[in-house]
């Protein structure tokens, strides 16, 4: 099996704080990998360095076969590894098919083409209902899906997905659940997710990598990762206390 | 096929807006032949350039959302070009005029570089900052004139070649061709794969770089775009005016002026240049001709442009485009 993404021992340090320490994992073609970690562990930044947003202190990064290390983003979009922010902001000039539509533009001179396979992507999203409507009047869940769908428009062949279900209700955690599995296997994009929200990420990953104060502290299928006595320690503790809190509330 | 069916496409406006618009064009057409002064028929050109200007801005300013504030530098360049090229080597406007666009374009290149390695406030001072380095340099360089400017001789007879008419309707009618040029370019621009990414960059750039766009590149060219807009008005102004002097055609009030004339009317809108030149020149020319006679009272145009851009800034600013959309979504 050939890595669609390989990352050998990135460093990431701003100023003095390093929020990347060494950090060796890589992605098979075909898998689906979870990242996870406390607040503030490093994982959007990892997933910055990745896409290019930052310039990585020391180490190499390599997509689909080619180092794409430092190199600037709209270069590693090209070359087909699509991202989205954590947190999402659009001031509300575009329309949501305009947005989408600024994603396929990437593969294409042609109005009516990009027009066409956004269409195309609305109907995978379910957008339909919300075309002619600013993205800033969406309710957060269909924000979520227009940034994955213009990140899908740009036709990658890997997706970075920092969040995408937080702030969702049990439904629609469902609904992105099915969403991202439609990706993954039928669309045949790898899916790499940073997320909270455990059902979710347990449930889809193949493996899982955990980040703590920007260390890699375990890696392993869902299972092995559950019962890792370092990572309840650092992170699902809390976490499965405080959803037996709200549980019981 | 498909660019000229684009170029013709307004399917995204309501038929009203679209019907009002051509109701206006055929105002602009027959002006000419209703009876007028040679007062309004001064103000409709100044319109028709003010118009072509914001058009031109508004691609960088609108769209993309960067503040410009040194558009003056290209229409000097324009105007200067025209003018010297007729003074001394007798060449047409219709030749000289798309070469002061070719030189406009490469001086903006140049400074667009580094420029665009600046964002917000610190992009619009600094364009306004190489506007007037280069007012400077025309002011003191003898072989463009220095700081009187230059006079274009008046042929014998008048020449569509040279742009010298008796009649200010021809002006009027030239001018208003390269309007629909323009105007039916920037329809075609805003929905182009271009126009789409500079409103993303706009939007959020950060994003926008992430979707696989050379945010840098996008503007330089973008800037390109407007330029080109405001150098052939320029050159069109050295013909009309038959004069051009440094503190006029590259002022800081004229590159304030177009910036503002696009945003009171409306940035990044295909309408908006135009109804803030409608709006404005009228006012403008109006004010200018009330206050020449008063000495105590120079300066308070100046002032009134404040003003304006204060409301528009704080009220809404999509300027008054803006306000008509927003009418229109509260009652849907
Ligand atoms: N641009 C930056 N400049 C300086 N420090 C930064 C920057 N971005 C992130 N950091 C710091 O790096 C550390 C890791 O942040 P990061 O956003 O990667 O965490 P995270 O794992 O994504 O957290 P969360 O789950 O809250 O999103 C934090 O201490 C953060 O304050
Ligand atoms: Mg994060």
């Amino acid at each position: 099996m050939t890595p669609i993404l390989e990352v050998q021992g990135v460093t990431k340090d701003f100023g003095g704080l390093r929020a990347n320490n060494d950090i060796s994992f890589s992605v098979q073609k075909g898998e689906l990998l979870g990242l996870i970690g406390p607040n503030g562990a490093g994982k959007s930044t990892l997933f910055n360095c990745v896409a290019g947003v930052y310039n990585v202190t020391a180490g190499h990064i390599f997509f689909d076969g080619r180092e794409i290390t430092n190199k600037k983003p709209y270069e590693i979009a090209r070359l087909g590894l699509a991202r989205t922010f954590q947190i999402f902001v659009a001031s509300g000039d575009l329309s949501v098919l305009e947005n989408i539509m600024v994603g396929s533009f990437l593969r294409t001179h042609s109005r009516s083409v990009a027009k066409q396979r956004a269409e195309e992507i609305i109907d995978i999203m379910e957008l339909g209902d919300h075309v002619d409507h600013w993205v800033s009047e969406l309710p957060v869940a269909a924000q979520k899906r227009v940034a994955m769908a213009t990140a899908l428009a740009t036709q990658p062949k890997m997706l970075l997905l920092d969040e995408v279900a937080a702030g969702l209700n049990p439904t629609e955690i469902d609904g992105m659940m099915a969403l991202i599995r439609q990706i993954h296997y039928d669309m045949g994009i790898n899916v790499m997710l940073i997320e909270h929200v455990m059902e979710l990420v347990m449930n889809i990953s193949h493996r899982v990598i955990v980040l703590d104060s920007g260390n890699l502290i375990a890696e392993g299928k869902p299972e092995e990762i559950k019962q890792n006595p370092e990572v309840i320690k650092a992170y699902l503790g809390e976490r499965f206390v405080a959803q037996q809190r709200r549980e019981g509330a | 096929m498909e660019t000229l069916r684009n170029i013709f496409d307004f399917s995204d406006f309501p038929r009203k807006d679209v019907a009002v618009f051509g109701l206006f064009c055929v105002f602009l057409f027959i002006f000419p032949l209703i009876p007028h002064s040679s007062f309004s028929m001064a103000t409709m050109i100044q319109f028709l350039m003010f118009a072509l200007y914001g058009m031109g801005w508004n691609t960088i300013g609108g769209y993309g959302g960067q503040v410009d504030l040194g558009k003056a530098q290209f229409a000097g360049i324009g105007a200067y070009t025209t003018a010297v090229m007729l003074i001394r080597w007798n060449v047409p406007f219709w030749v000289s005029a798309p070469i002061g666009m070719g030189f406009a374009i490469i001086w903006s290149f140049v400074i667009g570089y580094p420029l665009f390695r600046m964002r917000g406030h610190y992009f619009a001072i600094a364009t306004i900052a190489t506007s007037l380095v280069l007012l400077d340099v025309f002011q003191v360089w003898d072989f463009v004139g220095g700081a009187q400017g230059l006079e274009i001789p008046l042929k014998k007879m008048p020449s569509f070649l040279y742009l010298q008419f008796r009649n200010d309707a021809y002006y009027y009618y030239i001018l208003l061709f390269l309007f629909f040029i323009g105007f039916f370019y920037i329809n075609w621009f805003r929905k182009s794969r271009l126009g789409f990414q500079l409103r993303a960059i706009k939007d959020n750039e950060e994003v926008a770089r992430s979707l696989g766009i050379n945010a840098h590149w996008c503007k330089i060219k973008a800037y390109a775009i407007a330029t080109s807009f405001v150098a052939v008005v320029g050159s069109f102004h050295a013909c009309y005016n038959f004069n051009i002097e440094p503190e006029d055609i590259m002022s800081l009030d004229l590159s304030i002026l177009i910036a503002m004339m696009a945003m009171v009317g409306g940035a990044g809108s295909l309408w908006g240049p135009i109804i803030g030149a409608a709006v404005l020149v009228p006012l403008k020319s109006y004010l200018g001709s009330w206050l020449g006679g008063k000495a105590g009272l120079a300066g308070l145009d100046l002032v009134i442009y404040a003003l304006i851009i204060m409301v528009i800034a704080a009220f809404e600013p999509r300027g008054i485009w803006g306000i008509v959309e927003k009418a229109r979504r509260k009652r849907t």
